[in-house]
């Protein structure tokens, strides 16, 4: 009863407990890279409630919070009431659910109940079919933004609403595809073998698979609709996107669950290709032993995971965003056929190197090789340049 | 707008050349532009503590205030031309005659409505006396509507306030009235 | 009051003496299945959109008792959080499919279409076949609903028609639901209870199950199987699938082409036009 009950409760709680408070911070933290970027400070007003303390803004999200908490609960009355409240609770319910199957480092020596095992870091573990279920939820994700975009009964918010769902109905193909590649090699969809793998071999599946690594960030960061692909909302064209018609609780959960969106895309790309809590010389490879080490491991992930945030962070201020149809065709004819590319060069190297019939000396081949079809396929990519349609004005000859 | 207009002059989009289309070069441009500006220092003022740097405080457009002359008295004679300039009707004037022999007429009361003004500094060009000016003062607040509806004493006071931080261009050309 | 008890008591004595006496000769109709889909059959009458407004809860109710009986029927589990999850997800499974087909708008309709694959996504994963609920959950809740919504919110923002709204042959579509419903129930039933039924007799020792698909790398196994035991199959699928996307692009294509014919009969019709 412990084992089944208890203990998976006790980490829910404490994980939805971390998952909101980090992600109020990381809000703040997005608030002032903005800021810093443009040269400005960002909040750095608000501290420690009631006081005058200032802590440099760390109060902020406290603040923020109790703002949306206290604005009107507004329901327009065109909406349909039933879909509209449900809409944001599908989709912060799913983007919270994705959790269960994704480790926050290895394992702790905390021996509870029977079996006499380590205390697992993820609350669902040994999940066979974690990345599927990881799937499953990112498309359970779409309904809520469709929910929303329809429910609304508005113009701007259904035409968002099909917009981000279009998008992320496209981005799921590329991003399943760059996963592929890492499954195939791994020979495992459970997230925490995957990690072991990678600790084991002491290669991450970056430097092996660089043409999955590249479709996947890229999928992932149309997925947590991020800069430079953040559609859904566009101000000069859809006013707020799917999330027009809403105010109060219901609009900072649809905003909370788009920010952990990319939490979770940062924890995926870090688990599947930069070696999730593996360090070298740091960590160590087989199971944990003692405290430190688990910690350790803990710290590890959580400190890449935190370098992949910032990294989102400073793109969404460096680079112009894409049209929607530039943001279609990138996605059907650039990164599908490379996806394809990747998953068939695996498929092909997988069969000598991993089957161990080329001894573990070789490595150094198979890295040339997928390094070196990567750099190809961009190449040839640039040269073909494959565009979305040309809609240009045209120069026409004055007819006078 | 018709394409075929013969006055349009059509540029040739410049073609973005292989590395443009590698996005590599872009890539790395835009990240080490960002990361520069993030360690770049911050041109935010932290306003109350610390104090916006005015460049120039003669042609800031600020509160107002009413010039004194030599011997003290107001310098407005009660022309109406600030009021009649004023696109916002903020300024009302009551002229009545002067007590001095230099002028015909002065302001019994001058008020300004620091509420409907729009700062756009007329009434500074239209004065013939350089009676009336805009300060550099820029952090004007008030608790009431009345408060913020500046009388001839308050308008000479700010004129108290200011004249040693920002003399009177008139007096620094040797003006005499 | 005395008096009255043993009146109903005596009656209701009379009642299923004649009642065992009448069914007699149809057993059928001594059976608890019987009833249940006749029940069934009309809830889903009353239920299913067919214009008016009258019924539909008692329509629900009737359902809700239907499935009741059904429900006593099934085995037990033999424990009761096995049997409480049970409920829980075959009750949302049933449910959202009744609503699926109830509902007068197809939006709504299409959305309890997904509840009910979720639910029964959630069957598969408690017994035990994770790969085929998460697929189930992915295919068929995550594109497949998707795109009927996609053409279901584009098609009619207007509103949706009246031939949308209700339901045709609403008594032989609930008639037929029902003796499906019942045929299937009372075959299970039949598999359930007779201890010599050949599913009982054939079902996989725990080591044997231990070795399939409830082993922890099923996934691995079952890719294992489709691309070994099932290569055939998986290939002409694959093929078919890609026909059909062929087949889709093929009439897109051919579609432009004959706009643009259209268009140049057009224009050549407008410029061979008197000005």
């Amino acid at each position: 009863m412990l084992e089944l009950f208890a203990i998976p409760l006790v980490k829910i709680v404490v994980l939805i407990g971390a998952l909101m408070t980090v992600t109020a911070y990381l809000v703040l933290l997005e608030r002032k890279m903005a800021a810093w970027v443009q040269d400005r400070r960002g909040p750095d007003r608000v501290g420690v409630p009631l006081t005058k303390i200032r802590l440099f803004g760390l109060g902020q999200p406290l603040a923020d919070g109790l703002k949306f908490l206290f604005k009107e609960e507004f329901t327009p009355r065109h909406v349909e009431p039933l879909l509209y409240t449900l809409a944001p609770v599908v989709t912060l319910a799913s983007a919270l659910a994705i959790y269960a199957v994704i480790p926050m480092g290895d394992t702790l020596p905390l021996k509870i109940g029977a079996s006499g095992a380590n205390l697992s870091m993820v609350v669902a573990p040994g999940c066979d079919v974690g990345l599927l279920y990881i799937f499953a939820l990112s498309s359970i994700a779409v309904y809520g933004v469709i929910l929303g975009g329809w429910a609304s009964n508005d113009k701007y918010s259904f035409l968002g609403g099909l917009r981000t769902s279009a998008q992320m109905v496209a981005y799921e193909l590329p991003l399943g595809l760059g996963i592929l590649g890492v499954v195939l090699v791994s020979g495992s969809l459970d997230l925490g073998k995957i990690i072991h793998q990678q600790a084991d071999s002491g290669l991450w599946f970056a430097f092996t698979q660089p043409l999955g690594l590249v479709v996947f960030v890229v999928a992932a960061f149309a997925e947590a609709a991020r800069l430079p692909f953040d559609l859904p909302e566009c101000e000069q064209e859809l006013v707020g996107g799917y999330h027009t018609e809403y105010s109060g609780m219901r609009l900072i959960t649809f905003l909370i669950a788009e920010f952990m969106h990319m939490v979770t895309v940062s924890f995926l790309i870090v688990i599947l290709f930069f070696g999730g809590w593996h360090f070298w010389g740091l960590t160590g490879s087989g199971p944990v032993e003692s405290w430190g080490q688990g910690i350790l491991r803990i710290g590890v992930l959580m400190a890449k995971v935190f370098g992949v945030i910032l990294f989102f962070m400073m793109v969404r201020w460096s680079w112009p965003r894409f049209r929607f149809d530039q943001l279609m065709s990138l996605a059907w004819k650039v990164m599908l056929p490379q996806g394809l590319l990747n998953l068939a060069l695996m498929a092909v190297l997988c069969e000598p190197f991993i089957a161990e019939r080329i001894g573990s000396r070789h490595w150094g081949v198979f890295l040339l090789i997928s390094w070196a079809v990567a750099l190809l396929a961009w190449l040839v990519t640039a040269l073909v340049q494959p565009s979305g349609p040309e809609n240009s004005p045209q120069r026409v000859e004055p007819s006078i | 707008m018709r394409t075929d207009d013969p006055s349009i002059r059509w540029i040739e989009e410049p073609s973005l050349g292989l590395s443009g289309r590698m996005f590599l070069p872009l890539f790395v441009q835009g990240l080490t532009t960002t990361a520069r500006h993030l360690f770049s220092p911050k041109v935010t003022v932290s306003f109350p503590e610390e104090r916006p740097k005015v460049d120039n405080p003669l042609i800031y457009r600020g509160v107002h205030r009413l010039n004194r002359d030599a011997e003290g008295r107001v310098k407005c004679v009660a022309c109406f031309l600030c009021a009649t300039a004023c696109p916002a009707h903020c300024i009302d004037i009551v002229g009545t005659e002067s007590p001095w022999p230099d002028r015909e007429k002065y302001p019994a009361s001058f008020t300004i409505d620091e509420l409907r003004c729009i700062y756009c500094g007329m009434c500074e060009e239209a004065c013939p006396v350089d009676a009336i000016e805009l300060t550099s003062l820029l952090d004007l607040t008030g608790r009431s509507r009345e408060e913020m509806i500046f009388d001839k004493e308050k308008l000479l006071s700010v004129y108290d306030q200011t004249k040693d931080t920002e003399p009177m261009p008139s007096a620094r050309l040797g003006g005499t009235l | 009051m005395n008096l009255l008890l043993a009146t109903i008591q005596e009656t209701w004595a009379t009642w299923t003496t004649h009642w065992h006496v009448w069914t007699q000769h149809v057993p059928m109709l001594q059976s608890r299945l019987t009833w249940g889909a006749i029940l069934l059959a009309l809830g889903m009458w009353l239920l299913l959109p067919r214009g008016g407004r009258r019924g539909r809860a008692a329509g629900a109710l009737l359902c809700v008792a239907a499935l009741g009986v059904f429900a006593s029927r099934l085995p037990f589990l033999g424990d009761w959080s096995h049997q409480g999850v049970f409920w829980l997800l075959a009750g949302v499974t049933v449910v959202a499919g009744l609503g699926t087909i109830s509902m007068r708008s197809p939006v709504y309709c299409a959305l309890w279409f997904s509840l009910a694959l979720l639910g029964t996504g959630g069957l598969f994963l408690f017994s035990g076949a994770s790969f085929l609920g998460i697929a189930t959950v992915i295919v068929y809740a995550g594109a497949i609903v998707v795109t009927f919504l996609f053409v279901l919110m584009l098609a009619q923002p207007e509103g949706n028609a009246y031939y949308d709204r209700i339901s045709w042959e609403a008594m032989a579509s609930a008639l037929s639901g029902a003796v499906l419903v019942f045929l299937l129930s009372v075959v299970l039933a039949d598999t359930f209870n007779s201890p010599r039924s050949t599913l009982a007799a054939q079902a996989p020792a725990a080591p044997a199950l231990a070795k399939g698909v409830l082993a922890p790398e099923h996934v691995a196994t079952l890719g294992g199987q489709l691309f070994s035991r099932y290569l055939v199959s998986v290939e002409v699928i694959g093929v078919l699938l890609l026909v059909a996307l062929v087949g889709a692009s093929a009439i897109i294509m051919l579609q432009g082409r004959t706009d643009a014919r259209g268009r140049a009969a057009r224009g050549a019709a407008e410029e061979g036009s008197p000005q």
